[in-house]
This record gives structure tokens, sequence and C-alpha cells, in this order.
């Protein structure tokens, strides 16, 4: 496991820079499907919606868990990281 | 669960067809896709036949039989997101599922910066055009007269009023704002700085009253009585304080006897302007109170067309979209504007005052050349409808 600044440990990363929304919350979608119960993925976005559509997405979310957001300077880009765990 | 990476081949629908449509109040079911809060702060409103219902596009993602199970069969679907990708994911599934649905152009903030141009007079010495952004019950208008052009609160967007300028084969001469806008950010100064035409606002109003920093705009200052020639039509600057200390309205006096007042953010059709958004209500509830009751009468007769520079909802204008109404039919049907004496009128203000959203501050910041926001930042700054007015709730 690797550690993050927050730190919050996490299993796997998915990065979704540049794609606009629904991408971002779609591919982490799969990509938790893909991932091992009790396991926590770390998206990276560039999409600010992302932020707000990430808490109303895991209220109705079978299987997913927010453990954290925080958005981190990157060279002069603003990037939307949230942790997730696959919960079932 | 399905995963649709592509988008389906669905339709779009643009903001001049659906405003048309709601203007005809046809029944129209809007899907809006957005997440609870953006819905909240921002849905689309139209008349009694428009149905909207808020299905989140993450409620697809995670259930697509699920949600697609909550939206109405046999009538058409309009999808609304933010920026159009979203609605145009959930038409697609909607669409593989049977229903006719397309998606919003632009999304969201397409809508909120769409502008309707439209006549409301027409006459031998010209016309006075109103200039609206439905989404933001925002109004402005442009008086064209005798090869000439004046524009009153011109909005962000300049190309809609270079076109109407253009159209008219006018030369554009002032630019007036009633006063510096807390809701939108004016299009007066880069107007001006493009054409040469003259920006004019009140001086009071080119100190941002929370920070009392002075205006680093050019702008021209105009008081009460000051007059301006527009081909064949008069102008005449009314000082109207009390919404800000530096609101004026513009009176219009035209060669047949017609007359019309720009009220701005004074007073509307069904309110008037909130005494509080240069966070000192109370000391300008009763500046307000003598501009009403003492200034009002005086700058408008019972014929003038009252054309403001807010709606609350599109109730207030005509079938065609227009939002005007001679005077004696605003004093007869504002209840905002019924007889008070100042105690009853201060608690009247004091018991209607909506929230004040904390954009207010950054966007008169704005429009007095403060700060320069970007075009995101802009259109965040004036996502959703004005709450320049008093509430009637």
């Amino acid at each position: 496991m690797e550690e993050t600044e927050m730190s919050i440990a996490y299993d796997q990363t998915l990065d979704v820079k540049g794609a606009r929304c629904p991408m971002p919350l779609v591919k982490s979608r799969k990509a938790i499907n893909e991932l091992p119960v009790g396991q926590v993925l770390k998206v990276v976005a560039t999409d600010r919606g992302s932020v707000a559509d990430f808490q109303g997405w895991v209220k109705t979310a079978r299987n997913v868990e927010l453990l954290a957001q925080e958005t981190v300077n990157e060279g002069g880009q603003e990037l939307f990281v949230h942790y997730l765990k696959r919960t079932a | 669960m399905t995963i649709t990476e592509g988008q389906t081949a669905v339709a779009a629908f643009t903001p001049a067809e659906l405003y048309a449509r709601i203007l005809r109040d046809e029944p129209l079911f809007v899907l809006d896709v957005r997440n609870e809060e953006e819905f909240r702060r921002s849905p689309i409103e139209g008349r009694a036949n428009l149905t909207t219902a808020n299905i989140p596009y993450f409620e697809f993602v995670e259930d697509e039989d699920g949600a697609a199970a909550r939206v109405p069969a046999g009538r058409e679907i309009l999808v609304v997101c933010a920026k159009e990708g979203s609605s145009q994911y959930v038409a697609g599934l909607l669409h593989e599922r049977g229903y006719q649905a397309r998606y919003l152009e632009g999304g969201y903030v397409n809508w909120g910066n769409f502008y309707d141009v439209r006549d409301v007079v027409t006459a031998d010495w010209g016309r006075v055009v109103q200039i609206a952004r439905p989404a933001r019950g925002d109004l402005s208008f442009a008086v064209i007269s005798g090869g000439k052009a004046a524009l009153i609160d011109p909005m962000r967007h300049v190309q809609v009023y270079r076109d109407v300028v253009a159209d008219a084969g006018a030369t554009l001469t002032h630019i007036f704002d009633t006063h510096v806008h807390a809701d939108h950010i004016s299009g007066g100064p880069a107007l001006a700085q493009e054409t040469g035409a003259t920006y004019y606002v009140h001086a009071y109003d080119a100190i941002h009253p929370i920070d009392m920093l002075p205006a680093v705009i050019t702008y021209t200052h105009v008081e009460e009585g000051d007059r301006f020639e527009i081909g064949a039509v008069t102008i005449t600057t009314r000082w109207f304080p009390g919404h800000t200390l530096g609101q004026v309205n513009y009176r219009l006096d035209a060669p047949d006897g017609r007359s019309a007042l720009f009220t701005g953010d004074g007073i509307f059709l069904r309110s008037f302007g909130r005494p509080d958004l240069g966070g000192k209500g109370e000391a300008w509830t009763p500046i307000l109170y003598r501009s009403i009751t003492e200034r009002l009468p005086r700058m408008a007769d019972d014929d003038t067309l009252i054309l403001p520079a807010h709606f609350s909802t599109l109730d207030e204008g005509d079938a065609n979209g227009v939002f005007a109404a001679p005077f004696a039919e605003v004093r007869a049907t504002n209840d905002a504007l019924r007889p008070r004496d100042e105690a009853e009128f201060t608690s009247y203000v004091l018991s209607h005052l909506p929230v004040f959203p904390p954009e207010y501050v950054e966007i008169k910041r704005v429009n007095i050349g403060l700060v320069t926001p970007c075009d995101g930042t802009a259109n965040e700054l004036e996502l959703g409808k004005n709450i320049c007015a008093l509430s009637n709730a």
C-alpha cells in the first residue's frame, strides 16, 4: 500500500485527468467493480464538478464509501483527488 | 451492469427552442441530472406546464434500469446537466430504452448565458428593444433612434448588443448602467472600450460599498437631471437611491408623447430592489422609502412604461416574453408598492429579505474593475437566477 499526503492508504490509482463529466464517475464505477472488496481506489480528476458529484454518488451507491477528498495543485493545474473504498 | 463508454447518437435541443416552448407554455418534462445542490440552486423555471424532475446522472451510472424506471414513459424527455456531457449520456440510456429523449446543447451553462431579443416599442421615431437573459431573470434594453443607439444595463455577453446595434444600422453612443450590479457582470465597460461610446454610472456606485475601494474602470458620472439626446428621444437621469446609493432611473421621452422609465433595480413589476446588498440595509431602507414614496411619483406618469432590470418569475411577462407595464398598472398590482408608513415599510422590507448570496460582493468588485475573472469563474459567479428583489413569499 502507498501513503498519501493525507495519510490515506490506497491500493490502486485511476487517472481521469482531462476526462469530463460523466466520465470520471463512470470510469470510477467500473474500476470499483473490478476492485477487491475492502480495497481503496485513488481517483485523480481535473473536473471540478467531480467533487460534489462523488459526494452525491456515494450516498446512493451500493458498495462505495468516500474516505476523503483533496485538492492538489500540480504545476499550476488543480487536481481533485477522491479516495473510494469498495465496501461489499 | 453495462457501462457505455461512447455516446449514443441522440439529438440535442437548444436554449432558444426551450425558451420558445416555455413561453408558449407547452407541456414539457425536463429531467435535470445535475446533483441535488446544483439543481436546487438553479432549476430551469417555466410556466404552469413545465414539469421538472431531478435524478442525478450518477444514479443512472449506479443503476441504469432503476433510474430509468423513474422517468415517465410516453412523453418527450428533455435532459439537462451542467455542461452537456452527462445529459447526453443519460439521454442515450433513455433512448436505448425506447424513450424520446434529447439533451440540452451546452448544458445549463448555455441556458444561463442564453439571450432573447424582442421589441418592446416600435414607432416612427425608433425602437426600444428588450434583451433578456431568461434563466437569470435579467433584462437590458437598447434605445434606437435616428441612427443612434443607447444601451441600458447591458450584460456580460456583449456580442448580442453588437448585433442589435448593427442590425439596426445604428451607432452606439451611450451606455447607461442604472447602478453597479451585484448579481451579474456588466458588459458596459467592455462595450465602451471597444466602441468608444461613453459608459455612464452614478459616482456613488463607483465605490465598493463593503471594501470602500474606488472603481478602476473608466466611467462618466451621471446625476439627477442629466439629459441625453438619442436621435429623436430624450433620456433624463433620475436619482433613485435605496437599492444602491447610486441607483438611477432613466426616463425616455419620445416626440409622440410616449414615455418609459428604465428602473434598473429601483422598482420591478411585482416587487422592488432590496436595500441590503451593500451591507447597509438598516441605513439604506429609509432612503429607499423616500425614493419610492416621494421620488417615484415625480418621475413616472400613469402611462409611463416601466422597464425594470429583473423579473422574478416568467409570469411577470406577457405571452411574448416582454416584461413591461404602464406605471398605473404597476402601482395597482405591485403589492410591494402598497402605501405604507415608514415603520410598516421597514418591517415589510426586513421580513421579505431573501438570502444574501456571498458571490454578490465579488460581482460588485468585478463590475468596478477591482478583479477580473476568467469565463469559467464568471459563469460560476452568475449561476442561477438573480435575487435582487424582495421576496413575495
